[in-house]
């Protein structure tokens, strides 16, 4: 169920964004998933396609789905950690953080358009 | 609610620039109305999340019968069906709505704001929403609280923290409920707080149990902390 309601926010926010005439030559949707985002790239496609089958209008669309490493920034050090394990502590000076800088994000950060 | 649209015109494969537009744009959108609602009438939102079973609704039944002379309180509850909870909760005395969800496993900021006109925010101090019992997904809509607060119960097993990650990244708070059961089990407090702490470090940590009221009027006494904070905000 999480991810149609994705799908929907996914329709609702392009929607928002874009003029109709403009979503009928969409393309592709490029999208970036974080680890922590729970979004399971598989699932959410499936999802589509259970939301736009064959014949609907958004049907052609190809959804382009990249997964994204969780990564905090230390504010003390400044130094960049990839999480493993779900620790959330600078691997350099050892102090906990959770000033996440990649990771949560769900983000459209492309979208195509037919000419 | 309007939203200035792109005029760009599509000419061959078009790529937007930078587009970086956060997936639940819309559903962040309302949650800042809900915010900015609760700042007005300096109402402070809550929202608890937890598995099912953890013992939300009695843990708002406490919370009111221990609160409900002291502040206004209201609850609005969100299952995929019935409105039993609400009716538990309303026994209490206090203002309670269910928000079925018709199988939606979690609530949407949308599903919030259709129902705030049923409450009178200016006379409500306190306003918690329980949210459906699922720790995956209600961990990604933001509803306009001011604090998250999670639910664990000693019977779930202390390995949650590790599983659902994400949760305990975005709570504020984790309530340990069911204490009363931990001669029983198998479940360590300590392995459960050092393992939530490694992915949030400034998650706050209180023991309760709804049932022999431990820990309950250190969680009342927090709530009362952060509705006075909010009303001098």
């Amino acid at each position: 169920m999480h991810e149609t309601s994705i799908v929907n926010s996914i329709m609702k926010t392009l929607e928002m964004e874009f003029e109709q005439e403009k979503l009928d030559k969409m393309k592709t949707i490029f999208l970036k998933v974080g680890k922590l985002s729970n979004i399971e790239p598989r699932l959410l496609h499936n999802a589509y396609t259970a939301k736009y089958p064959c014949g609907t209008k958004y049907h052609q669309v190809k959804l382009n789905i990249e997964s994204t490493e969780i990564k905090i920034q230390c504010k003390f050090c400044n130094h960049i950690t990839q999480i493993k394990n779900y620790r959330f502590l600078c691997e350099k000076c050892k102090k906990p953080s959770k000033n996440l800088i990649q990771g949560e994000e769900m983000l459209i950060h492309k979208v195509e358009f037919d000419d | 609610m309007s939203i200035k649209k792109s005029t760009k015109t599509a000419r061959g494969t078009v790529q937007c620039e930078n587009t970086n537009i956060n997936l639940l744009k819309a559903n962040d959108y309302v949650a800042d109305i809900i915010r900015s609602e609760m700042s007005k009438n300096k109402t402070l939102l809550i929202n608890i999340t937890s598995s099912a079973g953890s013992g939300k609704t009695t843990l708002m039944q406490k919370t009111a019968e221990k609160l409900k002379d002291k502040l206004t309180m209201a609850v609005m509850v969100g299952d995929l069906e019935t409105e039993r909870d609400a009716e538990r909760i309303r026994k209490t005395g206090i203002q309670a709505l269910q928000i079925v969800t018709g199988g939606i496993c979690h609530l949407e900021a949308q599903m919030i704001h259709q129902v705030l006109p049923e409450y009178k925010l200016a006379d409500i101090d306190l306003l918690f929403i329980e949210n459906v019992g699922n720790l995956v997904c209600p961990a990604s809509f933001d509803l306009g609280e001011d604090y998250r607060v999670t639910l664990m119960a000693t019977t779930e097993g202390d390995d949650k923290p590790k599983k659902y990650p994400r949760m305990f990244l975005t709570s504020d708070m984790m309530l340990i409920s069911k204490c009363d059961l931990l001669p029983y089990l198998p479940f360590s407090v300590d392995a459960v707080t050092k393992d939530a702490r490694e992915v949030n470090h400034e998650l706050e940590v209180i023991q309760i149990s709804a049932l022999n009221g431990e820990g309950i009027d250190e969680w009342c006494d927090w709530l009362l902390k952060k509705v006075k904070e909010k009303q001098n905000s």
